[in-house]
């Protein structure tokens, strides 16, 4: 699995060029769609949050090749979005969170790391990156003040993912997969253009989806809109088919397990996946076969096999520098090792064990990214931040279940086991790939940091409510028990 | 060929999802926290209502029987309105 290159180093638009006049079109087009949310943006400020959502995702300024290319479209939105919300929002319920604190403080302390690093020119490249990440991250909830915002957000999301999603489904369908040559829109392993970071978001974000189907009041549940769920679906599971993102089968796995906590019939829900696994099996090519064996035959796999060697240098590597090395720091690394290649011969096959020299290979884990990389403290810092959403999710999923009957509220719990699946998700994903800083996932840490600031002034509001009632009934009879009250 | 479908059906239903959000009330003041204040109000003004007819009641009665016949009826009536009060 290829390192993800940062976002700001290359650009390599996988759309080819056919004629001047068709990439002209789609630069226009492009242009005309952010010029469209900006005039709308007039009327209501918070379309420059979804904005700045939409280019932070599908970066339409690295699939168009002319005009776009040359305007700052991501920082332009940005402004709009926190001006907009400095300027010229209510602010209504505006609070600071304990999470959006653990954000701002792992954003120093990378700041502080970047300024020490290893590699300063690699670390500074990096940090370009993760700290527009960190810093929305930490700004996104205070947008979040409404059911209609944060479903507006999570719509987003899915729409700019499930942009990425169909292209890919369809060509894996009609016969363009592969690892690492299955094209999407930007060919740069930057961002979400990873395969299986995009096997993982996409997985990820299959829940919310569904949340859709049963909930959405932008768009109305529709039977219109359960089948683009179903098909989006399908497009999804198909994107680490596809890609032949190992880590992606991974996450189907886990979601399927997790799936089980909230379906009724468990029963017929595991023999109907089951029955889906095995009539897809003809379907899949032989070497989507040939790279699922190296899960469990990693010697056989160069990018596999030096995953444990990484980590191990890791943990050595974080106990001489237990404050990290800086963004990068596994460019120091050097392994050399003895790997079998097998070669085909008529019907022969060979195995002849080579000696393999590998350097600055990536940590290939979040979890060793983050201890390589900011030492201890940042590790504990980011497992603290995702570790109090899951159980701020889990909260609010118990706590808000039982309001099914009025439509009011009864999205929360379902939104919030959502929100807990993509996180789950994410992090198995994450124990795989060097992704701890991924743009979605911290607007998907947003989005719950939202919910449960949203959650917790509704349940205030509503304490408030009955601190009077409870006034009026003692206030009803004589002045004495208007007093006591 | 693709790419282009997609991208057509990913930005179609953003530009369909961005116009009923621009359409819709609820986006910048949610409409549940807003009836629960307003509840929390009604509740409030309802029992400040109450609150002085209690006290006119009161009022009344004293003058009847006599036994608060020196009393100021606006202290009366202020004092039940501050006691009251929303804290």
């Amino acid at each position: 699995m290829p390192t993800p290159i940062p976002r700001t180093l290359t650009r390599a638009p996988a759309l080819k060029p056919r004629r001047d006049s068709a990439v002209k079109m789609l630069d226009l087009a492009f242009l005309a769609f952010i010029g469209f949310v900006l005039v709308l943006g007039l009327k209501r400020p918070f379309l420059w949050v979804l904005l700045y959502v939409y280019i932070d995702i599908l970066a339409p300024q690295r699939i168009g090749y002319t005009l776009i290319t040359s305007i700052p479209v991501s920082l332009i939105a940005f402004a709009a979005a926190f001006g907009g919300w400095l300027l010229l929002d209510r602010k209504e319920g505006t609070r600071f969170s304990v999470r959006q604190g653990l954000m701002l403080a792992l954003l120093l302390y990378c700041g502080w790391t970047t300024g020490s690093a290893d590699f300063p020119e690699d670390a500074a490249t990096k940090w370009d990156w993760v700290w527009k990440s960190l810093l929305f991250g930490i700004f996104l909830p205070f947008t979040l003040t409404t059911r209609a915002r944060i479903e507006a957000l999570a719509l987003m999301l899915v729409l700019a993912v499930a942009t990425i999603v169909i292209g890919t489904g369809m060509k894996t369908v009609l016969g363009g997969g592969g690892y690492d040559n299955l094209k999407f829109f930007v060919k740069d392993n930057s961002g979400i253009y990873e395969s299986s970071t995009l096997a993982t978001m996409a997985i990820a974000l299959v829940p919310m989806i569904w949340w859709f189907t049963r909930f959405g009041t932008i768009i109305r549940p529709h039977w219109v809109v359960t089948a683009f769920a179903a098909a989006l679906t399908f497009a999804c599971f198909l994107v680490p088919v596809g890609t032949e993102a190992r880590t992606g089968l991974l996450c189907i796995a886990v979601l399927g397990v997790m799936a089980l906590r909230y379906v009724k019939q468990r029963l017929v829900f595991m023999a109907a996946g089951a029955a889906l696994g095995l009539a897809a099996l003809p379907f899949l090519p032989q070497t989507y076969y040939d790279r699922m064996a190296t899960i469990t035959q990693p010697s056989g796999d160069e990018s596999a096999s030096t995953r444990v060697a990484v980590w191990k240098w890791t943990i050595d590597y974080a106990a001489q520098n237990p404050f990290g090395g800086g963004f990068d720091a596994f460019r120091s690394n050097s392994f050399t090792y003895v790997m079998p290649i097998t070669a085909r011969d008529g019907n022969t096959t060979m195995i002849e064990y080579r000696q393999v020299t590998d350097k600055a290979r990536a940590f290939h884990s979040a979890i060793f990214e983050l201890l390589g990389e900011q030492g201890y403290p940042g590790l504990a810092i980011w497992l603290l931040l995702h570790g109090l959403g899951l159980w701020q999710m889990e909260r609010i999923r118990a706590r808000w279940k039982a309001r099914k009957d009025d439509e009011a509220e009864a999205w929360i719990g379902p939104f919030a086991a959502a929100l807990q699946m993509a996180s789950v998700v994410y992090l198995v994903g994450a124990l795989f790939q060097g992704i701890a800083y991924q743009p979605v996932m911290l607007m998907l840490v947003g989005l719950q940091i939202g919910l449960h600031s949203y959650c917790k002034r509704v349940e205030s509001a509503r304490a408030l409510l009955e601190r009077s009632a409870a006034r009026k009934p003692a206030g009803g009879g004589t002045m004495r028990g208007a007093v006591t009250a | 060929m693709i790419d282009y479908f997609a991208l057509a059906l990913g930005h179609g239903l953003m530009v369909v999802a961005l116009l009923r959000l621009v359409l819709r009330d609820g986006l910048d003041a949610d409409p549940l926290l807003e009836q629960i204040a307003s509840a929390t109000a009604d509740q409030r003004k309802s029992l400040s209502v109450s609150a002085r007819n209690a006290a006119r009641r009161a009022r009344t009665a004293g003058d009847t029987a006599g036994d608060d016949a020196h009393a100021n009826p606006a202290d009366v009536d202020a004092r039940a309105r501050a006691q009251t009060a929303p804290r």
